[in-house]
């Protein structure tokens, strides 16, 4: 055995035997650590099983091993044709629409789908009663079938076999809809299903030219195809049919927006998981030190028989790396059972078999992230204890260290800590945010650090006051062993987080439910024929004499390429890259729309016939990396279509208007068929209004669908109320660690309390005065904290709110008193139940050991 | 006469820094053959302590050179000291210092087995044995009375079989009766393995069994009167 070998083996073994005395003192260790890697890799083990059950799930997903989606258009006969030749097909057909009951007294928004016989090909569509797809969907007795959630039926006052109007024709509810195979991938609805053929949907007479339909062709291929032969079918269909605009699907790519979501939320927990991590690290420390403090007198003997010091720090390491795995083979064991547990939760809001198992490399991630922060707050305490005189053992003076570190030590602390802030930006999905919560931890760190250095300076410099209780909170926040620094770091880094989450989902929540609805229109009105504008506008000025009308045309289009090169292969910064995804409603101007501005290049002139020319939205346009003369092509009903950037506006997307982020020159579309959008405004309108209006706009033109804007933002507020709850969760987690710190440094200092209290009753100090003066201490440094939090949390959450957000910021007094109540019932409350049990100690045996 | 194990030429240390520092030790000419039984003594706050410190290689000195066992210690690394002391020098100390949460045995054997030694666990047998602890081999040293730790303590130091013994008021934790055992075990120890021992006490009996006293005040030796050794 080499040298250095035997050296570490001889660590290992006097660092066990060090063990025996247990694992006293090291319980907020165990639990930050714990906690930490539980929650990150609980959160990562939880998202890779959504992960697996999606890509496991594809088939069904999807509805198919590969989908072919087209936007207001069939398939022609050729691309029929193709997709025949490839694999069995199924078509369905999707819109939202009104479902008005037969007397017309009621209408609902709803999402039809409208399908055919061999619907589904994958999976199992689930009603109640269970009926064959003739019996539950085929025309009958001068009705159709259909099927829809009971959100419908209750929202309709209906029952199954009760009637429903969808455009011309009549539908017969036959049952209750329970589960759809491939709601998933169909994306985020805002209104209940209504299931119904396609000859349903034909004989209604909502889908005529122009109108948002999406058709989805639907292929199963002969079992056991490769996702190679998918790619290749995508590759011929792609070009055998450049211009068909469709977007393609394989099954391993079912639900990507959903997979991106969940990689988005995961990342988030992971980063507020590492600040609980972060946040444990100075629990870390502090056991750290309280346990070498108690160690100092073995730490010299060992010296005095011979130990170098970097033996001594082995031993030390070693020890501490011991009861973190420890921690972190409990943080893993709650980790691997986390997606067990989710699973049923999460089946009621994501309709996803999430794959319960074990993922190693999420629980590796965590261990990782354990490890690192581990070492990184242990080091500096280690390397402090290395140094401990041996000569200490010879006066009987107490071991106090000889001030800082020695430099290798600060060096490894700190770059184990860039590998940590490496290893959190590396794998992240979003690097930007990443990167802005690594040096914003940091820079917390270190302000935190001033926060204390200069609370103690001001109670340093602090006059000399009347009140002894007072006297001796402002001195105890300042003398040497103090607990400032801890209490303000521990606490500080947990509250900030707080308060930053809080603000964000504040300002978000005042966004949609407050701020949106005072300049958001009360409707938008979907699919208006052309030829009924003028119509539609006479009932609704009618209807609503004061209210503003806002009608634009209104066409789906898909961006394919930007300066001739295909989207596919372009870099694009996650921000701007939803202006690629999926379609975009498109329009066209003739003049420059009255509320934008324009922030680059000009409007065309009002009879412009030139080449096509577009007015692109200037954020958008900027992070897309587009420039005014730039060219962008749009797919409009099966046909490709190249304008070239004429300007860019500015576009207030909040507001809720008519926005789009491409206004065409008129000659762009011409001919092409379309329908018109429309949006009413009337700020004096009451609910009953708003009834009213709906109603007779929905009896008058049946295929006209109205979007009630309060509806819409209510589902929002709901899910944004559901993520909010996640996120407070997570947020609880980090302040579950800040407690558990403060717990711990607050026991710690209780130590050297004794001692005071003992000596200062000894002198002739009442119960009252010394209660007085922890509690003084603990809300001084409670309330400094608190300050401290709400300065550092407002910025961040402005910063997020106004930057990544773009969205107007406010402070909440709410939340800044809630931070300051907070810091102080945990400061005090915590402080003064260890200093209940200082207060009880006897003098006697205290006074004898001084 | 024996050779020299320990010498003190013109040695001077001061502690702490500016307005509180001490000159602790003041130009300090010390021998110590190999063999004698030298007793440190003098009133508190004189040195004696530093002085051991100084001879056992844990304190540095500002001026002046220490040579123990034949090697100079000035111009040495803080760990190639540690290894040299784990091998020349043995220490007791007044609160013995026995770590908490290891065996008799096993502090018996930690330096040895800091010095890699091929056997410790027989060595530190013997040497407890040696000491009157056989039966206590396995007990904690929150299991054992003052003597008796102070036993492990001499056990531990006579382990690595140092030419050199240093001890701090060995006997100031005890009583009067078992100081006396534990000075005899030293004292016979050191005798039979033709050791040399260093002591600080403030015991006057104690100090008029070793063969050498060396008074020290405000940190300078007095005048040394010659003694024979009682052990």
């Amino acid at each position: 055995m080499t040298r250095p070998a035997r050296q570490l083996a001889l660590a290992f073994r006097f660092a066990l035997r060090e063990m025996r005395g247990g694992l006293s003192g090291f319980a907020i260790f165990l639990a930050c650590i714990a906690l930490g890697v539980a929650a990150i890799g609980g959160v990562n083990s939880v998202a890779r099983s959504i992960g697996d059950g999606v890509a496991a799930q594809g088939q069904p997903l999807l509805g198919g091993d590969l989908r072919f989606r087209l936007n207001q258009r069939e398939a022609e006969a050729p691309e029929l044709a193709f997709l025949r030749a490839t694999g069995e097909v199924s078509h369905s057909a999707s819109m939202r629409s009104m479902a008005r009951l037969s007397d017309g007294s009621d209408q609902a928004l709803v999402e039809v789908k409208a399908v055919d016989d061999p619907y589904p090909l994958y999976g199992t569509l689930v009603t109640e009663p269970a009926l064959d797809r003739d019996a539950l969907l085929s025309e009958r007795a001068g009705s159709f079938g259909a099927a829809a959630p009971e959100l419908l039926f209750e929202r309709l006052g209906l029952k199954v076999g009760d009637r429903i109007m969808l455009g011309n024709a009549s539908f017969e509810l036959r049952a209750e809809l329970m589960s759809e195979p491939d709601a998933v991938s169909e994306g985020f609805g805002f209104a209940p299903r209504l299931l119904v053929s396609l000859e349903g949907l034909r004989a209604s007479g909502l889908v005529v030219a122009g109108s948002l339909v999406e058709h989805s062709y639907k292929l199963r291929l002969a079992p056991g195809t490769g996702d190679a032969r998918l790619e290749r079918v995508e590759a011929e269909a792609r070009a055998a049919f450049p211009e068909a605009g469709w977007s393609i699907r394989t099954r391993s790519n079912a639900a990507p927006a959903l997979s991106a979501n969940i990689e988005r939320f995961s990342q988030f927990l992971t980063l507020v998981g590492l600040t609980s991590l972060v946040v444990g690290g100075v629990g870390v420390a502090n056991a750290v030190r309280a346990y070498l403090d108690g160690k100092r007198g073995v730490i010299a003997s060992f010296k005095s028989l011979g130990a170098s010091g970097s033996f001594v720090f082995t031993v030390y390491l070693v020890q501490t790396m011991l009861i973190a795995a420890i921690g972190i083979a409990i943080g893993l064991v709650l980790a691997v059972l986390m997606p067990f547990a989710a699973s049923g939760a999460l089946q009621a809001i994501i309709p996803v078999p999430a794959e319960a198992g074990i993922y190693p490399a999420a629980l590796a991630l965590a261990a990782t992230f354990g490890i690192l922060v581990t070492l990184a707050f242990a080091v500096l305490p280690l390397g402090r204890a290395r140094d401990v005189p041996a000569t200490a053992l010879f006066r009987e003076l107490g071991f106090e260290g000889r001030g800082r570190p020695r430099l290798v030590y600060i060096a490894t602390a700190a770059g184990i800590a860039l590998a940590l802030g490496a290893l959190a930006i590396l794998t992240a999905h979003d690097r930007r945010i990443a990167v802005t919560f690594v040096g914003a931890t940091l820079l917390s760190f270190l302000v935190l650090r001033l926060v204390a250095f200069l609370v103690q300076w001001l109670a340093r410099k602090a006059p000399r006051l009347n009140s002894t209780a007072l006297r001796l909170a402002v001195g105890n926040i300042h003398r040497p062993g103090a607990l400032t620094p801890s209490v303000v770091l521990a606490l500080g880094l947990g509250l900030t987080l707080l308060v930053t989450l809080a603000l964000i989902d504040g300002n978000l929540r005042r966004q949609i439910s407050d701020s949106l609805p005072e300049k958001a229109p009360n409707f938008f009105f979907v699919d208006i024929q052309g030829a009924d504008v003028d119509a539609f506008s006479t009932l609704v000025t009618r209807e609503s004499p004061q209210g503003t009308l806002v009608k634009v045309p209104m066409l789906r289009g898909r961006v394919i390429a930007l300066n001739g090169t295909d989207v596919r292969d372009l870099d694009i910064p996650p921000e701007g890259a939803w202006v690629l995804r999926g379609d975009r409603g498109l329009t066209y101007e003739a003049e420059q729309p009255r509320n934008a501005s324009l922030s680059g290049g000009s409007w065309w002139p009002k009879d412009y016939a030139g080449e096509p020319l577009v007015s692109f939205s200037a954020q958008e346009g900027e992070e897309l990396g587009l420039a005014v003369g730039d060219t962008v092509t749009v797919n409009v009903l099966g046909r490709n279509v190249t304008a070239r950037i004429a300007n860019f506006r500015q576009v207030q997307w909040e507001t809720l208007g008519i926005n789009f982020v491409m206004v065409f020159s008129p000659n762009t579309f011409a001919g092409a068929p379309h329908s018109w959008l429309a949006t009413l405004s009337d700020g004096a309108a009451t609910v009953s209004d708003d009834a009213r209006i709906l109603n007779a706009v929905t009896r008058a033109f049946p295929a006209v669908t109205t979007v009630r804007v309060k509806d819409a933002l209510d589902i929002v507020n709901q899910l944004v109320g559901e993520l909010g709850t996640a996120i407070r969760a997570a947020a609880a987690v980090a302040l579950i660690s800040s407690v558990l710190v403060l717990a711990g440094a607050l026991a710690a200092g209780n130590r050297a309390r004794i001692h005071d209290a003992v000596v200062l009753k000894t002198l002739g100090a009442t119960r009252r005065t010394l209660i007085s003066a922890f509690a003084l201490e603990y809300m001084l440094l409670g309330l400094a904290t608190a300050v401290f939090a709400l300065a550092a949390g407002g910025v961040a959450a402005w910063y997020v709110v106004t930057r990544i957000m773009t969205l107007p910021s406010q402070f909440s007094a709410e939340v800044a008193l809630a931070t300051t109540v907070l810091a102080l019932v945990l400061t005090v409350g915590i402080g003064l139940i260890g200093t209940w049990r200082v207060l009880g100690h006897k003098a006697a045996p205290v006074l004898r050991n001084l | 006469m024996t050779e020299a194990v320990i010498e003190l030429e013109n040695v001077s240390l001061t502690l702490g820094e500016g307005a509180s520092s001490v000159h602790v030790l003041k130009n300090i000419h010390l021998t110590v053959r190999q063999g004698e039984i030298a007793g440190i003594v003098g009133p508190s706050g004189s040195g004696k302590s530093t002085l051991l410190m100084v001879l056992a290689g844990l304190e540095r000195v500002d001026d002046g050179r220490v040579s123990i066992a034949g090697v100079t210690l000035n111009d040495r690394s803080e760990d190639e000291i540690a290894a040299f002391r784990g091998r020349n020098i043995g220490i007791v100390f007044q609160s013995f210092h026995l770590i908490p949460n290891m065996t008799a045995l096993e502090n018996v054997a930690v330096p040895l087995e800091l010095a890699g030694h091929p056997d410790p666990f027989k060595v530190a047998e013997q040497e407890l044995a040696a000491v009157g602890l056989s039966e206590r081999l396995t007990h904690y040293p929150g299991e054992l009375s003052g003597g008796e730790q102070q036993r492990v303590a001499i056990a531990r130091a006579l382990a690595p079989s140092p030419p050199i013994l240093i001890a701090d008021e060995p006997t100031g934790n005890l009583d009067q009766a078992t100081g006396r055992q534990i000075t005899d075990l030293l004292f016979s120890k050191a005798a039979e393995r033709g050791m040399t021992l260093v002591l600080v006490t403030h015991d006057p009996a104690l100090a008029a069994r070793c063969s050498r006293r060396i008074a020290i005040r405000s940190g300078r030796i007095e005048a040394e009167p010659m003694l024979t050794a009682t052990a």
